[in-house]
């Protein structure tokens, strides 16, 4: 086992974990925060992502152990209480999801893309969620949730 | 028209906040104390008789709790017919396909299970096997069923008018082979299911199911108890689309048998590439089509012969196979029409359903193949299909196809004169047709799907409306929303005929304790049969709710009206309460009062005709017409889909975000199975399981979508309404190949027109501008 | 019995704080030790226990100062082993010099994959297809590699040994990635063929560098992915170009020469002959792309 702390939403943890324990795996099993979900386990559907000191990463490809010291934000780090990210709140509105199992990874790689950029173009938004799958909406309703999003940031 | 209050409103999803702040729970997120993990262990063989599976060197691996292996089933078997339960949890005598599970393990954690599974040892006898569907039908194919020597697993042979006489009588007749992909659901969430058998007596599971209730049935069948004691409690889903989340898995029944073999929870969770190698898919089938025309485009007759790639097990497809015959009669006048399917056994993972089910195969090849009759009779892709498309009934008539299904509703005619009026196809002549390489074309398609499907046994679905003292309101039924929305439009439904706000609607997902026992999540029927289910249920409370108030008033109930939250005397608007006070009024009256409304969908009663093909196999029709721009790189074949134009009758969209989404959902994933979708095989093996190598659209694949609503209100439906998507899901591969064809010159009859085969057949043509 | 496997098999982690430290865990473990970098290669892979399971880990991320990427006009550019594919993507000596090495790092995998995801790991792991692999080799990159007996220089066309394979010791790592100044005048691209249009491992990789002076074609180098069993230079092809007038006959002549000299893989992501015609496709329009806009 190995030692680990790290800052998960804002609040520090130390953890003990095994070393080929995925970050994904101690996120969702040992902090419990199953708002992160695992689609795929290999780095292709973005359903696990997670930003680590402010890099959106598949938190099923990295281990638990390089989390070591980092800071993380899954998605249940993104709302204040009851009020929700203006991400989330767009994704709500604009109908940006509808089985929502991609939905966690597809609100923190926008708020990652909308941090780098307020006006992104479309296909600025396309290429941004490249790797985050989604199979029910066709990505429509995504894209107007990313473009209400950052209409409401640069408010 | 009756205005609506809350029906054709933009409301945000009624699961969207616990979905975008990531408390919504599914399956795998639920854990109990003390749960063991189960792993299943599989035969990476297509087809092998078992000798001996040996578990003992497993069981004694510290941290494994039980070991479960086919002989604990008793040789029990499920299936969706009384004469096709041939699937059993665990493979017993044989493996009939490549990784089918045989045994499976429970472990105080996952890495113990898996360590386990890899020390379980199986002797066994590979057996010759048969892998491609028109062998396994011919004679002296290797036999993959006993009780099916001939390895013909579903056929129907239905005649309807005289296709002999039309053909011989017809202009034109034109004979194809037309092959549709491998295709899967591909949701993101793969199967996973908590399970715990109380010693009691009791199953209790939360499983990720779209149809609950066959799970229930097949959970009770399996351990012999009564329904009454079976607790499937539904989670969210994270998508369908039919097959793998409308059965069972062995995973599903082995955690149940573990949790009861150990006494502890058992939650078994599936890898996707687990999900992607052994569940179930759609099936691949081969069309040979046969269309006549008159000299002037009336199309004369149909005769369709279809061999379908079944796989190990026959699943849900004596209703497949049946989709499959019975909608080539819509959207176009049919006078003559023949069916010959065959679903044969081969030894590929076992084919069932998928969104657009069975009809998809054969509509893209009566699609495909009307548009090529109709360019070697020099008339326009609108015109053939403006004079063979169904005329929209006129109310209180009833358009009969030739094989006994009715339309009320048809907005084909319309969905098309629409897409004609739209700038992608009105001004498709003057956009460019080449830039570099690139060349350009536009393609149009029309469909149709059924709404509200109909299969065998209990039909209706049922919901249950209880009123709150404080004016709030619990929507029971036995319904899932595996992501399409339902949920949503069942409680906007129960807001708008009780007359109260959308917000005010708590909706209940199953719990099969509690909840109405409903058939399931598909053949697009939850808003059609749920919805008037509800419909029928707010209805009843509403009655209740007045009959008091009435009494109260001293007025007829019939003089009072609830919208908005607000409930007035209709002569006297003035005299008004809000809701809220009404609801305490009713439930405190006499002693106290329960105020229940409850309501079941009436549809589907008379029995499906599997043997001869006739009546209804939904409840109602959508229609879909559909336009796409496709750019097609000459050198390379890479198709580039930049527009889809979606006109869609689905009578009426009673939640326009949740309609569109569907739309543009259920197109952009038929635009995978046009171009992308396909599983390579080699010898039963799936070898491209992975989101890397299943081709599905992603975020910089997909078009610029617009959906066009075509409102006919259907009697039938909920406040108008048919169905949504699996619509746009039949009506994108033939629009996607038309628009191909439009860029390129060629029609393609096998799925999918992947870039290879692009190049390959402008190769065959001399109109690759490579080196030749 | 045959299964899915969800977990990582058991291993060791190791997170030296040298360079010293980290090649004296590989000095001991030796073949049973993997350095690891950004993971997004070889852990999908232990997941599936597609390679053999490592006793250990090495990570290097516990050194500092490996992630750099320096630029002068001397030595050209030098990446670090721990440089990730967004570093270089976003990097402007990369976008200023280096076009090839930019449209390779924008056309590997999503931005969360290019977060953690390195240059060196792409090239270490040898896939054929490894997208920055052409590039690099077509812009005359070389490794420095450092292990027990000391350090050594490696130019790329040298590196690749098979599929999966380089001349990595199990003893040594990758300490730097060298590609030389781009000669004035000269230009460099890569162009990559995939079914869809991001997430895809490339059918054909094709990456050309060279120089037209006066009409004249010069320094012409040509570099192939996924269409042989290491990442490849094609120099009977550039005999063919260097020194010679452009003309559309010439390329044509070029182009078809390229496609003659690989030896791709009928696979389940393409047959050979689409792999092949391909490679003409692509390299005309690569030649086309450097030599006459």
């Amino acid at each position: 086992m190995e030692q680990i702390k790290l800052t998960v939403n804002g609040k520090g943890y130390e953890l003990q974990v095994r070393p080929w324990a995925s970050l994904l795996e101690v996120i969702r099993d040992d902090l419990g925060l199953t708002g992160t979900k695992e689609g795929c386990g290999e780095g292709e559907c973005g359903a696990c992502t997670v930003i680590m000191d402010g890099k959106a990463v598949n938190s099923c490809i990295v281990l638990a152990v390089e989390a070591d010291g980092r800071q993380i934000t899954t998605i249940e780090g993104l709302a204040e209480g009851d009020k929700l990210h203006p991400v989330q709140e767009a994704f709500l509105e604009m109908g940006g999801m509808q089985c929502g199992f991609c939905t966690p990874g597809m609100i923190l790689s926008t708020k990652v893309l909308l941090d780098g950029n307020k006006n992104p173009t479309d296909e600025d938004i396309r290429k941004g969620l490249e790797g985050n799958f989604c199979r029910c909406t066709g990505y429509t309703k995504i894209f107007e949730s990313v473009k209400a999003a950052a209409q409401k940031i640069r408010r | 028209m009756k205005e609506y209050t809350v029906i054709g409103q933009r409301v945000p999803r009624i699961d969207g906040r616990q979905k975008v702040m990531g408390q919504a729970k599914y399956a795998a997120d639920y854990s109990l104390p003390g749960m063991l993990f189960c792993k299943v262990a599989r035969l990476p063989v297509a087809h092998a008789k078992i000798l001996n599976v040996d578990t003992s060197k497993a069981e004694r691996l510290p941290g494994v709790k039980a070991v479960v292996t086919a002989k604990d089933f008793n040789g029990w078997t499920w299936g969706f017919m009384a004469n096709t339960r041939d699937e059993p949890p665990l493979a017993m005598d044989k493996v009939r396909y490549y990784m089918e599970a045989v045994a499976a393990v429970a472990a105080i954690d996952e890495d113990a299970a898996e360590e386990a599974c890899d020390l379980i040892k199986v002797d066994y006898e590979e057996l010759p096997s048969v892998f491609d569907p028109e062998d396994a039908i011919r004679e002296g194919a290797p036999v993959v069923h006993d009780y099916r020597p001939n390895n013909v697993s579903v056929e129907y042979h239905w005649n309807f008018g005289d296709v002999e006489k039309s053909f011989a009588e017809s202009y034109l007749v034109r004979e194809d082979r037309f092959r549709t992909s491998r295709a899967t659901k591909g949701y993101l969430e793969p199967p996973a299911s908590l399970a715990w058998y109380d010693p009691a007596g009791y199953i209790t599971v939360w499983a990720a199911k779209q149809s609950p209730y066959f799970h229930y049935r097949h959970l009770a069948a399996c351990f012999g108890l009564p329904l009454s004691k079976i607790r499937v409690i539904q989670p969210f889903i994270g998508g369908g689309f039919g097959g793998t989340k409308n059965d069972s898995v062995a995973g599903d029944f082995c955690a149940v048998m573990l949790s009861k073999m150990t006494g502890k929870p058992v939650k078994f969770v599936y890898t996707q590439e687990e999900e992607l190698t052994i569940s179930k898919r759609r099936h691949s089938m081969i069309v040979y089509n046969k269309m006549g025309m008159s000299k002037d485009g009336l199309i004369t007759a149909i005769q369709s012969r279809v061999i379908a790639d079944g796989g190990g097990y026959t699943a849900v497809s004596p209703l497949t196979m049946y989709l499959t015959g019975c909608c080539t009669p819509l959207p176009y006048k049919l006078p003559n029409y023949k069916y010959d399917c065959y679903r044969a056994f081969t030894n590929n993972p076992i084919c069932a359903a998928m969104r657009g089910h069975g009809v998809t195969h054969t509509r893209f090849a009566c699609e495909i193949q009307m548009e090529m009759m109709a360019e070697e009779l020099g008339i326009d892709p609108v015109e053939i299909r403006m004079q063979n498309a169904i005329d929209n009934p006129k109310p209180g008539e009833i358009y009969r196809t030739i094989n006994d299904m009715t339309l009320k509703t048809c907005g084909i005619k319309e969905a098309i004169q629409t897409l004609v009026r739209d700038p992608l196809w009105a001004q498709k002549d003057k956009a460019p047709k080449q830039d570099g390489s690139v060349s350009y074309g536009v393609g149009m398609s029309a469909t149709s799907y059924l709404g509200g499907a109909r299969q065998l046994g209990h039909q209706s679905c049922a919901a249950i409306v209880r009123i709150c003292e404080d004016g709030t309101v619990n929507l029971i039924t036995g319904a899932t929303d595996c992501g399409q929305g339902s949920d949503t439009v069942l409680a906007m439904i129960a807001a708008e005929e009780l007359g109260v706000r959308y917000q005010d609607i708590d909706f209940k997902m199953v719990d099969s304790a509690y909840t109405p026992v409903d058939p399931g999540s598909y053949g697009s029927r939850v808003t059609v049969l749920a919805g008037q289910a509800v419909q029928t249920a707010a209805a009843d409370a509403k009655k209740q709710l007045l009959d008091i108030l009435g009494r109260e008033w001293k007025v007829s109930p019939e003089e009072i009206e609830i919208r908005n939250a607000e409930v007035y005397h209709r002569s006297n608007p003035s005299r008004r309460i809000p809701f809220d006070k009404l609801a305490k009024i009713a439930c405190y009256s006499g002693s106290g009062a329960v105020i229940i409304g409850k309501g079941y969908s009436g549809y589907g009663i008379e029995p499906l005709g599997f043997e001869n093909g006739r009546g209804n196999a939904g409840t109602s029709f959508s229609f879909t017409a559909q336009t796409t721009r496709a750019g097609v790189d000459m050198e390379t074949g890479h198709v580039t889909i930049s527009d889809f134009v979606i006109a869609h009758d689905c009578g009426r969209p009673l939640n326009p975000i949740g309609a569109e989404s569907q739309n543009e959902g259920g197109a952009v994933q038929g635009m995978g199975q046009a171009i992308y979708e396909d599983f390579i095989m080699d010898r039963g093996k799936t070898l491209n399981p992975t989101f890397l190598d299943y081709k599905m659209p992603r975020s910089t694949d997909v078009p610029d979508i617009k959906v066009i609503d075509i409102i006919t209100d259907d009697p039938d439906g909920p406040f108008g309404a048919k169905e949504a998507s699996e619509g746009s899901h039949v009506s994108a591969p033939p629009s996607v190949v038309a628009a191909i064809h439009d860029a390129t010159g060629i029609w393609f009859k096998e799925q999918p027109v992947t870039a290879e085969k692009i190049v390959a057949a402008l190769k065959e043509k001399g109109k690759w501008p490579g080196k030749q | 019995m045959a299964q899915f496997y969800k977990r990582l098999p058991r291993f060791q982690y190791l997170l030296p704080k040298t360079i010293e430290e980290a090649l004296s865990f590989l000095k001991e473990h030796k073949a049973a030790a993997r350095l690891f970098a950004g993971g997004t290669d070889l852990i999908p892979q232990l997941k599936k226990r597609e390679v053999d399971i490592p006793r250990c880990l090495v990570d290097l991320k516990g050194i500092p100062g490996l992630d750099s990427i320096a630029y002068d006009e001397e030595a050209g550019l030098k990446i670090g082993p721990l440089a990730t594919i967004n570093a270089i993507k976003d990097c402007p000596y990369v976008r200023d010099h280096y076009p090839s090495l930019l449209q390779a790092a924008s056309s590997m995998a999503s931005p969360q994959v290019r977060n953690r995801g390195t240059f060196a790991g792409n090239i270490c792991s040898a896939v054929p297809s490894a997208d920055s692999a052409p590039a690099l080799l077509a812009l005359e990159a070389s490794v420095r590699l450092l292990g027990q007996k000391g350090a050594r220089e490696v130019p790329m066309d040298k590196f690749f040994t098979g599929p999966r394979k380089t001349v990595l010791e199990t003893d040594e790592m990758l300490l730097e990635i060298r590609v030389p100044r781009p000669k004035p005048g000269s230009r460099n691209v890569y162009l990559k063929l995939s079914p869809r249009h991001s997430m895809d491992l490339a059918i054909v990789g094709v990456a050309v560098v060279a120089t037209c002076e006066d009409g004249i074609c010069k320094d012409i180098k040509i570099a192939l992915g996924a269409v042989a069993p290491t990442p490849i230079r094609v120099p009977a092809a550039e005999r063919i170009l260097e020194g010679k007038r452009i003309t559309p006959e010439i390329i044509e002549e070029v182009s078809q020469n390229v496609a003659a000299q690989c030896s791709p893989i009928d696979d389940h992501r393409a047959s050979l002959e689409y792999r092949r015609d391909m490679v003409y496709i692509l390299a005309r329009r690569a030649l086309n792309n450097v030599l006459t806009k």
